[in-house]
């Protein structure tokens, strides 16, 4: 692992000043894409010249963030007939991968994306608790199942797609934007500890006990379990990132 | 908040206020309708046939679902019921023209592959879930298009048919703000505080500001109004209710 994140820091350290950002930037982006499954395994990635203009960026930057990939073992690359890049699922969880973003994240970072998140995932609730009808009640506790059933990704999705429905639920079209784009911002690093069978059944009793709040049309005791929620995913978070060795 | 659900209803027989607000209101939604009459005849004639259930041939339904557009529809199409299509689960062919004024229509797509870290369960949907349910046209929202277009919407959903069996839905999108706009000069004419309401008592316009778009009534039970034939009415408190024309659309007005 050492060995492997000096080498993609000399990557970026030699990289062009002007293209530093955005190979590391294209890398966060197909890492996403194949924690995810978004890509599949074995799954042959465009050429770099598409690659290129799909993320308006030279070839040169796209080949960097590969090489960054291909080091995590997430990527690799075949040459001659029928060859490419193709995509290399890791096995659930994948350290190597959530564990090279989140070292990119500071604690200063890590602690105002979560005073934002915390802002809107918990005045949505408390709105939802105020303007739920039994259809709104409906979809939290469909969703709310599929996080019991989830294991991996799934889990990841299914705790996005709560506090997206609880934002739809405070009939704010601003809160619902807010929470779409702080998950696409961070989302996928705040529920990836979840990929663990125990955390999903916490995170499924936290989520039973917010729709009981909602249902009970109770805003302020909603707003609190749904803090107490995402303020657990952040501690645990900021508790990983501190457990990363630096580069 | 205290909830006052026992407050008695008595059928009201004088003519109430607000005439002209629930003609308009129900003209409204007739018109809406009336621009899926075309979308659903043509959804319902390729599904008829073995060959039109695939998404390729659902492409054949874009020149009335365009020409559906307009008017205060800014988004119209159809949506499969799983398994309908033979080559895939889901089907989705949705035609919007809410970009730039004067834009040419853009087809809308969402993730319909199950696995899909994107992939968000339409047939959770009350657009979806409550014609497929009852089998009849129904209005949704005020709500969150958190599925297409992120926009606060009304949509109008009528069942769509094959072999007997529920296929999908085709629709319609309203924006809650252009509702707004078209109703609300008469509503503050009425010169009380009045507010137009879903059959679940949720605000979609009104003319007062204790009564916000979007929050529940609470002080009148209208789902129970609703499931008891919605017949115009003066609750204890002096308040009216009554249903705009054959719509599910309800106006309140208050002393």
């Amino acid at each position: 692992m050492r060995n492997e994140m000096s080498n993609s820091a000399r990557l970026a350290m030699f990289a062009p000043l002007d293209q530093l950002g955005r190979a590391e930037a294209v890398a966060a982006r197909l890492l996403d894409a194949i924690t995810l499954g978004l890509l599949d395994d074995a799954e042959q990635l465009p050429s770099e010249v598409e690659l290129a203009a799909q993320f308006r960026v030279s070839t040169v930057t796209v080949r960097e963030a590969l090489a960054v990939l291909r080091q995590q073992g997430l990527v690799e690359t075949r040459r001659g007939r029928g060859g490419g890049s193709f995509v290399r699922t890791p096995a659930w969880p994948p350290p190597s991968s959530w564990a090279a973003r989140l070292r990119l994240v500071s604690m200063a970072d890590l602690r105002d994306f979560g005073d934002h998140y915390l802002a809107v995932a918990g005045a949505a609730a408390k709105l939802a608790a105020e303007r739920s009808t039994p259809e709104d009640l409906e979809r939290l506790r469909l969703v709310t199942e599929d996080l019991l059933k989830a294991t991996g990704p799934e889990a990841i999705r299914a705790e996005r797609h709560f506090h997206l429905e609880v934002a739809a639920a405070a009939q704010s079209p601003r809160l619902t934007n807010q929470e779409v784009a702080l998950q696409g911002e961070h989302g996928g690093l705040l529920w990836v500890p979840l990929g663990e069978p125990e955390q999903c059944r916490e995170a499924y009793a936290e989520h039973q006990a917010v729709v009981a709040a909602i249902a009970a049309a109770d805003g302020d005791l909603a707003r609190k379990l749904t803090e107490d929620h995402v303020r657990s995913a952040l501690d645990r978070l900021a508790d990983l990132h501190l457990s990363l060795e630096t580069p | 908040m205290t909830l006052q659900h026992e407050v008695s209803i008595v059928t009201d027989t004088r003519t109430p206020t607000g005439d002209e607000v629930v003609t308009q209101v129900s003209a409204l939604v007739e018109e809406t309708f009336a621009r899926l009459k075309p979308v659903l005849a043509a959804a319902e004639a390729l599904l008829a046939e073995p060959a039109g259930r695939t998404a390729e041939a659902l492409h054949g339904i874009r020149p009335q679902v365009i020409e559906a557009l307009g008017g205060l529809v800014i988004g119209a199409g159809f949506v499969s019921a799983p398994h309908v299509l033979t080559d895939q689960e889901f089907g989705f062919e949705w035609w919007t023209c809410a970009g730039a004024e004067g834009g040419e229509p853009e087809q809308l797509f969402i993730s319909l592959v199950p696995d899909s870290p994107n992939f968000l369960d339409y047939t959770r949907q009350s657009w979806f879930t409550v014609p497929r349910d009852s089998g009849r046209r129904h209005i949704n929202g005020p709500y969150v298009d958190y599925l297409c277009t992120d926009e606060y919407t009304l949509t109008f959903t009528v069942p769509v048919s094959c072999e007997g069996g529920f296929a999908g839905v085709v629709g319609a999108d309203v924006y809650v703000r252009e509702f707004e706009r078209t109703v609300s000069r008469r509503l503050r004419s009425l010169g009380r505080h009045a507010a137009l309401l879903n059959a679940q008592g949720r605000v979609i316009v009104s003319n007062s500001v204790r009564q916000a778009t979007g929050s529940l009534v609470r002080d009148v039970d209208v789902p129970a109004w609703w499931t008891s034939g919605a017949e115009p009415c003066t609750t204890s408190a002096g308040a009216t209710l009554r249903r705009c024309g054959d719509s599910p659309i309800a106006l309140l007005v208050t002393r």
